[in-house]
């Protein structure tokens, strides 16, 4: 069994670490660009959503380099997401017939029976032992941990920075270091010393940049290829920006469902706007844009791929929180758009706008003549 | 005595609009040109043509570029400011109207609508999937119906029955006309016709939520067309302004915030002169190797020495200093 996975930021550089500590043979999906888009909605629904085509895309491409299982997390239909392994399934194993999909979806879904079946699965396949096993997984979390909190903050600080593109270069060279690594103890070693020379970067905190959140559908917030690479954007703005959706918070907010106590304060803040489920992360793109607000940030902006459908009900509640909490929030819709022209003048538009609301102090509020 | 001006271009995908203003910022020379796909040397002729016309004891004191070609005009002039065309036709459409609220702008590829309070941006959108509502598609269509684009909005003014279209989809407004003119419909009122599904569409895909107040200003180069004029007019129920220099805003507003920029931060300007314009211009694309990120990296060269490099993610090409540029010559 030699296993793939689907890019999604963060999360491949964890699962090497995992792979390589459980001693399963993997191939890792190469990073994204143009070419993965190409083959992916060569092979896709023209209909489908963006995040199918890219990861149609790396599986192909893992596939002719030998791959012959996919490792995949579903979810069991909160939106069109929920039906993508069985999509895929079907149009994959046209391409190489005895391709194996391996679906973890939460036990709440399909039974602990199920799910601790699918977990043996991948469990027959590795040859390593129970103890190495367990530090594998635990190295792993730990690797995901502190790689989006290596991100967070070097997306935060880069609007401080004394030397401009310090934040950016050294988020690089640690990604790339930390991908060349072949064992997760060496790994974590890595990633330790960047979250130390994370914070030797001299700042300057007289600097007020624009503080902006990033809010949305997941897999295009995550996934830096499918957003044109708006966090680096925003670093090379020195614009210090947020996003609260991450791999380790999916992780934990997937561990804390069964009891009910996940994302409590995106849900709190939510509930005014909308206080129900809408499916895929509708309700905590409102949550978090309210958030964000609370904590005194510029403005957030929400980012979807054309048609999702719970970030379109979110798109159509934002503009009342716009309006009512005096918090401007722009949405960035894409697709397999590469060219960023249009992309930019839209983000650069959105910044001088928050730098003229902060410099003339209107408050936006007072402008409407909107009931509330 | 030599007399200074301020240049301003906006480079967009159908023309190239350049102006030149005063110290006081009044707009003193304006130039249209068509794009023609060729930016460089679109910019090159254009700003030689506005300072030929400018006279003798010109002298260009700082520029600013907008619009998609932005940064291709900026390096070739060394301009100052390099500003998004929202905010440039903010800027213009403010200090025409210091009390604007609402811009609508329609260009030759994209459309935007920008709401302004108390002199500042509150909201804006741009199209974001579709053409239709656009100038390209009104000279498209005004081609096949062989009408000169000067005249389209003449005969929409003169229709009885405006036909309906569909207005969401560039293809589907075209096989509806199609369609209407088969079954014997004047083009008068297919015109009209179509200037109202692309004000529909204007207003169903960037208005939606946003509310329109007076005073409205319309610019862009399709605000010389009276037949959308008078379909905004009917849809919205009130008048709408077009400013004197509707067609050149985005160049108008970059050269104010060229201007603006030299006196506050009281710099000296980088424009390079009229003299760098005669150089040859070569545009190129490499694709970069350097790593998995395969990025398609832009190089500019004037006279075959690389001058500016971009489309980088890691900034390997794109932080090259000047010194660095010569070396990547050899």
């Amino acid at each position: 069994m030699i296993v793939t996975i689907p890019n999604l930021g963060n999360i491949s550089i964890a699962a090497k670490a995992l792979f390589d500590g459980l001693k399963i043979p993997y191939i890792m999906p190469e990073v994204n660009h143009n070419d993965t888009l190409k083959i992916g909605s060569f092979y896709s629904p023209e209909e489908i959503c963006l995040p199918f085509k890219i990861m149609m895309g790396n599986y192909i491409r893992s596939i002719e380099k030998g791959a012959d299982t996919i490792l995949f997390a579903g979810s069991c239909g909160p939106c069109r997401f929920g039906e993508y392994c069985e999509l895929q399934m079907k149009l994959l194993t046209k391409f190489k017939p005895d391709l194996r999909f391996i679906v973890i979806d939460s036990p709440l879904d399909i039974g602990k029976k199920a799910f601790l079946k699918r977990l043996n699965e991948i469990n027959l396949s590795s040859s390593a032992s129970r103890k190495e096993k367990l530090s594998a997984m635990l190295a792993a979390y730990h690797t995901i941990r502190i790689l989006d909190q290596i991100d967070a903050k070097a997306h935060e600080l880069a609007g401080y920075e004394r030397e401009k593109g310090a934040c950016k270069n050294l988020l690089y060279s640690c990604k790339r270091e930390a991908s060349a690594c072949d064992n997760p103890v060496q790994m974590l070693k890595v990633l330790n010393d960047y979250k130390k020379k994370l914070r030797q970067i001299p700042l300057d905190y007289s600097k007020n940049p624009l503080k902006v959140a990033i809010i949305g559908e997941i897999y295009t917030i995550i996934e830096p290829f499918s957003n044109l690479y708006i966090e680096e954007k925003l670093m090379d703005y020195s614009v210090s920006s947020k996003r609260t959706l991450t791999p380790s918070w999916w992780l934990k907010d997937t561990f804390l469902k069964p009891l009910k106590i996940n994302s409590l304060a995106i849900n709190h803040a939510a509930k005014k706007y909308l206080p129900y489920k809408i499916g895929g992360h509708g309700r905590e793109c409102v949550g978090e844009s309210l958030l964000a607000q609370q904590s005194q940030m510029d403005g957030a902006i929400q980012i979807m791929p054309l048609a999702c459908m719970p970030e379109v009900v979110a798109k159509s509640i934002l503009p009342s929180i716009q309006r009512e909490k005096d918090f401007p929030i722009m949405t960035l819709v894409i697709d397999e758009m590469v060219g960023e022209a249009g992309y930019l003048t839209r983000i650069e538009a959105f910044l001088d706008m928050l730098e003229y609301k902060r410099k003339t102090g209107v408050k936006w509020a007072v402008c409407s003549s909107f009931p509330s | 005595m030599l007399k200074e001006y301020y240049l301003g271009i906006d480079v967009g995908s159908v023309s190239t609009n350049l102006v030149a203003i005063d110290q006081n910022g009044t707009l003193v020379e304006k130039l249209y040109l068509r794009t023609s796909g060729r930016p460089v040397d679109t910019v090159k002729k254009g700003t030689l043509m506005l300072t030929e016309n400018l006279g003798d004891q010109a002298s260009i004191k700082a520029a600013g570029t907008t619009g998609s070609g932005r940064k291709l005009a900026a390096v070739l002039l060394g301009a100052d400011v390099v500003k998004n065309e929202i905010t440039a036709h903010a800027v213009a459409a403010r200090r025409l109207y210091p009390n604007v609220r609402t811009i609508l702008e329609i260009g030759g590829q994209d459309s935007k609508i920008i709401l302004m309070r108390n002199g500042i941006v509150y909201d804006f959108a741009m199209n974001t999937v579709c053409a239709a509502g656009t100038g390209s598609f009104l000279d498209r269509q005004a081609a096949r119906l062989e009408i000169p684009i000067e005249e389209f909005g003449g005969y929409a003014l003169r229709a009885k029955t405006p036909v309906r279209i569909a207005g969401r989809c560039a293809v589907f407004a075209e096989s509806d006309m199609i369609h209407k003119q088969q079954t014997g419909h004047c083009t008068e009122d297919i015109v009209a016709g179509l200037c109202e599904a692309l004000v529909r569409n204007y207003l169903n895909n960037l208005a939606k939520g946003k509310e329109i107040l007076q005073p409205i200003l319309f610019q862009g180069g399709v605000a010389a067309n009276i037949g959308i004029v008078k379909a905004f007019e009917k849809e919205l129920g009130i008048s709408i302004l077009i400013p004197e220099y509707y067609d050149v805003m985005g160049a108008y507003g970059a050269a104010l915030l060229a201007k603006e920029e030299l006196e506050i931060n009281q710099r000296e300007t980088g424009f390079l002169g009229l003299g760098n314009l005669k150089h040859e211009f070569t545009v190129q694309s490499i694709d970069c190797a350097g790593c998995s990120n395969l990025c398609e990296v832009i190089k500019i060269c004037s006279n075959n020495m690389p001058i500016a490099y971009w489309g980088d993610r890691c900034g390997k090409w794109g932080d090259l200093t000047a010194n660095e540029l010569v070396q990547s010559y050899k």
